[in-house]
């Protein structure tokens, strides 16, 4: 049961939590990531957002952008769920358990997105919306595979063993590129633009430690 | 030799391939969204292969999971492309409208009830459905919100006494079943609001 | 040939497309891999079907209030373990006597194998599933909000 904290990734295994079949770890690794998330969660939770100045071209005029009270409520609910869904999922022990919280963080991306009023954004939102939702087949099929091949689901049996199928890991990290693909294209968006910088910022970061965690399952598995 | 497992894989494939193929050939944004489903389901066939009750179990939230987010996409389209919903002109408006609604949705609901969990919850959303389309809902909107919020923290609280006081298990039971069923109903009753029927 | 790449990447609408073409790489890549996938047949929550019993494909023993057989992964986590599972609600135990074919709906109540792992072994799983139904639905619904005030 302890082989995984013997994973070159892993380091040292500090404590578990016992949730039925599902028990997140706590090793060096998914620690620091952890520490990370509820960094930025708190940041999202307690900052004040930015308000932006568009400055009149040709005269020394500017003006503040509005920012609409529930359009910044909205925003920090959705930041705060997905550094929730964020929490999870660099902790979970369970394959399956893993790809929800996935999931969560790619509906969550789609909700900061899509509270803004620009047309352009919300195109944005709804395209990456339809890569999130279509790469829920990758990443579900992925864990059944593993489910269906190893008869288990979770990290701690499959640690070291080597049981995974590499198709079923491949697609597993496929899935996660499709859930975590919001920030090369929100910039893209210009969502920098628009109003609620730190919410903005949580994409960023859920994106990037959910490419960490499944870098990690995929070597301990 | 190929085992039974291995011959429903292939076939997965097979569907998964087509589905994405007709994913890469559309561009129509609403289309799109129709065919996502499509390939939703390629997910579920892969899970059902696992053929436990384990797979039964994850089926059920690899479902919802696809059909919130569907909600929500297609509640951004809707932004997207400025739809207004149309104002005064009911769709459906003959007399036994008018009349049958209580009678029915009260039994839709009183059934769901007595199913209770996740079927069941279907059942009564069906009955509420049925009732907001037919008389409109004004106040019924925020009360439903209100609604699906108390059953989520209910299950959450459902999940704790598994935890905490696993002795007190039939109590956790009840108390999820109850949720389950108030959520189910809730969702469902408000895709029916949101359809956008002009009765609202 | 990278300035035609990257041209086709900035393009969002294109996006489910490229993902679509990687999927199937994938998937034709993963169908040549399928022989070396071998079904587990030691498992947990094994299906049982007994197709003379009125609790048919969900019947897995027991008397309410009291244990059953359930192969979890961690049993020690659940030391309640198979109480749910036998537990058939009043209403349900009448169905099931009266007649053969509508028993089967249990799962539809409280109680059963289903709800064992949903709610008992799996709990986490179904926390996580409702909040995503929870954020989904306040997505939803924020925007339509918003879109009727307009």
């Amino acid at each position: 049961m302890i082989r995984v904290f013997d994973q070159g990734i892993e380091g040292a295994g500090l404590f578990m939590i016992e949730f039925g079949d599902i028990v997140p770890y706590f090793s060096v690794y998914t620690a620091t990531l952890f520490t990370f998330a509820i960094i930025f969660t708190l940041l999202a939770t307690f900052s004040i957002p930015e308000k932006q100045m568009d400055i009149i071209f040709g005269g020394d005029a500017y003006y503040a952008k509005e920012i609409k009270p529930q359009d910044l409520r909205f925003q920090r609910f959705v930041a705060i769920a997905c550094g929730t869904a964020t929490l999870g999922a660099v902790v979970t022990g369970d394959i399956f358990n893993f790809t929800l919280f996935a999931a969560m963080i790619g509906i969550t991306n789609i909700g900061i997105v899509a509270s803004s009023r620009s047309h352009h954004v919300l195109n944005a939102a709804y395209q990456y919306g339809i890569v999130a939702m279509i790469a829920c087949v990758p990443l579900f099929g992925g864990a059944a595979m593993i489910l269906a091949t190893t008869g288990t689901l979770s990290i701690w049996s499959l640690a070291g063993i080597g049981a995974a199928p590499i198709l079923a890991k491949i697609l597993l990290l496929l899935g996660v590129m499709g859930e975590g693909m919001a920030p090369f294209y929100i910039g893209k968006a210009e969502i920098t633009r628009a109003q609620g910088a730190p919410f903005i910022l949580m994409v960023h970061v859920s994106s990037l430690l959910l490419f960490l965690r499944v870098v990690e399952i995929i070597l301990v598995i | 030799m190929i085992s039974i497992y291995q011959s429903g894989l292939i076939a997965a494939f097979i569907c998964i391939i087509i589905a994405f193929i007709s994913l890469y050939q559309e561009t129509d944004d609403l289309h799109r969204l129709i065919l996502t489903d499509l390939t939703e389901i390629m997910a579920l066939l892969l899970i059902a292969l696992i053929a436990t009750d384990l797979a039964e179990a994850l089926i059920l939230p690899g479902l919802v999971v696809m059909i919130a987010e569907l909600m929500a996409l297609a509640e951004i389209y809707l932004v997207k492309e400025g739809i207004q919903r149309k104002k005064n002109s009911s769709a459906l408006d003959i007399e036994v409208m008018q009349t049958a609604p209580p009678i029915l949705a009260g039994i839709l609901v009183l059934y769901g009830i007595i199913l209770s969990g996740f079927s069941g919850g279907a059942v009564a959303g069906l009955g509420i459905i049925f009732y907001s389309v037919c008389k409109g809902s004004d106040e019924l909107f925020a009360q439903i919100e209100t609604a699906s919020g108390y059953a989520w923290v209910a299950w959450i609280a459902a999940f704790f006494i598994f935890l905490l006081l696993p002795g007190q298990w039939f109590f956790a039971v009840m108390i999820a079943g109850g949720a389950i069923l108030i959520k189910v109903m809730a969702k469902f009753s408000l895709i029916g609001t949101m359809g956008g029927d002009p009765g609202v | 040939m990278i300035r035609r790449l990257s041209h086709i990447l900035s393009d969002f609408d294109k996006l489910s497309q490229i993902y679509a073409v990687l999927v199937i790489i994938v998937i034709i890549g993963g169908i040549l891999t399928i022989p070396s996938l071998e079904y587990q047949a030691d498992r947990l929550y094994p299906k049982t079907i007994h197709p003379e019993s009125p609790l048919d494909p969900y019947d897995r023993g027991g008397t309410p209030f009291e244990k059953t057989e359930v192969l979890a992964e961690y049993p020690e986590n659940s030391p309640y373990l198979g109480y749910v599972t036998a537990y058939l609600t009043p209403f349900s135990l009448a169905l099931a006597t009266l007649t053969h074919h509508v028993g089967t709906t249990i799962v539809a109540h409280p109680g059963g194998i289903i709800d064992e792992i949903l709610y008992n072994t799996r709990g986490l799983d179904t926390v996580v599933e409702t909040s995503i139904l929870f954020v989904a639905f306040g997505v939803a619904s924020f925007l339509f909000l918003r879109r009727d005030e307009e």
